[in-house]
């Protein structure tokens, strides 16, 4: 069975997750920074079901446990993440200041539509990638810099007193440093 | 050998083991607490907060399946401020998915429905969220409704304390919250479940249920797994 799991998953990922493992074995609560080491290590910044099924068999644990911690933090990615993360706080301060609007019109700005899905609402966490791949927008509910709403996070960089001109700039910044 | 330890339950002189619970103490001397997570043999988790208590000398209310017992506890288990508490509890777990009891295959045989009517629920007061969920039928023999489902947990803890084979965790966190497979996999296709059943028998409502009942039909045997817990227990 374990044969048929490696096929998936690429020698070096593999060694890579070998070594992640060892580095931490009998280490209470070791899965949590197993899979932020694996994540962190991965070029589009998320957790392949592969890569999951490799940890859970190399570290004997659940792979129910797994995709639980996985799905509880949501900081850990199951889907592939853009090149360039852009973080808007939905906080009240900052809800105040205009958040939703920013947030309305980065959507448009990218293309990714202001529908949101079916079975979620406005107060629940946003996680949108653009079909390029180029940039990943989510929102949060704090970043606790209340005093510089609305705050939004480029590529973990803090912009206070942010608007629409200034968003669009960075994105212009942004899409101009990737060319 | 542990320690006894004296405590006032409701009043009375009550006497347990050093170590034992509130709830273990109050059941063992003949009280009793309402609960709906909690099941005898498995890892109590205090997530249902039915079984609240109020502890003289402490301003909140405790779980009485966590709480362990101190020498000369005064614990009062019912009252005007707990039943209300309790029954606030309960209706929060009805509106959070479709307990649609006449269509149920537990119905009259459901642990959630009898601790209502019990506390004498007639109506609730909140409004329903009505989620649309879905229903695994994928395993041969038992299916899934998550629109039953109270996230209880005991699912999840007879699997990995009982069975061993850890098939079930909750997944997502909030009102997304779900009891999975594997990794989100369909029943049927994990590789994990041993086809064992105690899930089911563990299960408090319709939401885990055999297939080949129809509505009223499915009675759930979750005192098989008391003993089975205890008899390894035992053993160990």
């Amino acid at each position: 069975m374990h044969a048929a799991l490696d096929e998936r998953l690429q020698a070096g990922e593999q060694a890579f997750i070998d070594q992640v493992i060892a580095g931490r074995t009998a280490q209470p609560g070791a899965l949590l920074s197993i899979l932020e080491a694996v994540q962190n290590h991965n070029p589009h910044n998320y957790l392949p079901m592969e890569s999951l099924r490799y940890i859970a068999a190399k570290a004997d644990v659940p792979l129910s446990q797994i995709y639980s911690v996985a799905t509880f933090y949501s900081f850990f990615n199951l889907h592939p993440q853009g090149d360039n993360t852009i973080c808007i706080c939905r906080g009240t301060a900052c809800h105040t200041r205009g958040s939703r609007n920013l947030l309305q019109s980065l959507r448009l700005d990218l293309g990714l539509g202001t529908e949101d899905a079916e079975d979620t609402n406005e107060a629940d966490k946003l996680l949108l990638t653009t079909s390029d791949n180029k940039f990943t927008v989510r929102t949060v509910a704090c970043f606790g810099q209340c005093a510089l709403a609305p705050v939004v996070e480029v590529n973990h960089r803090i912009c206070g007193h942010v608007n629409e001109r200034t968003l669009q700039r960075e994105i212009r910044n942004l899409e101009r440093e990737s060319e | 050998m542990p320690k006894k330890l004296q405590l006032r339950i409701d009043g009375e002189m009550v006497s347990a083991l050093e170590g034992q619970t509130i709830l273990q103490a109050a059941r063992n001397s003949g009280k009793y607490i309402p609960t709906l997570c909690y099941l005898d043999g498995l890892t109590p988790v205090g997530g249902c907060r039915l079984c609240m208590v109020e502890v003289s000398g402490i301003d909140r209310l405790v779980p009485a399946c966590t709480t362990p017992i101190q020498d000369g506890m005064s614990v009062s288990t019912t009252s005007a401020k707990l039943t209300r508490y309790r029954k606030i509890m309960l209706e929060l777990l009805f509106i959070e998915r479709n307990h649609i009891c006449a269509v149920c295959v537990s119905n009259g045989h459901c642990e959630l429905q009898a601790m209502a009517s019990q506390m004498g629920i007639t109506n609730v007061r909140f409004s329903y969220n009505y989620p649309k969920l879905s229903v695994d039928q994928s395993h041969s023999r038992y299916v899934l409704d998550h629109n039953r489902c109270i996230l209880c947990t005991r699912c999840v803890r007879v699997c990995a304390e009982l069975e061993g084979a850890h098939v079930w965790e909750v997944t997502s966190r909030g009102i997304h919250a779900r009891v999975q497979s594997d990794l989100n996999q369909k029943w049927g296709e994990s590789r994990g479940c041993t086809n064992c059943g105690k899930c089911v028998q563990a299960c408090p409502t319709g939401a885990l249920a055999e297939k080949g009942w129809a509505v009223e039909e499915m009675i759930k045997r979750n005192d098989n797994i008391t003993v089975l817990a205890h008899r390894k227990g035992a053993g160990a």
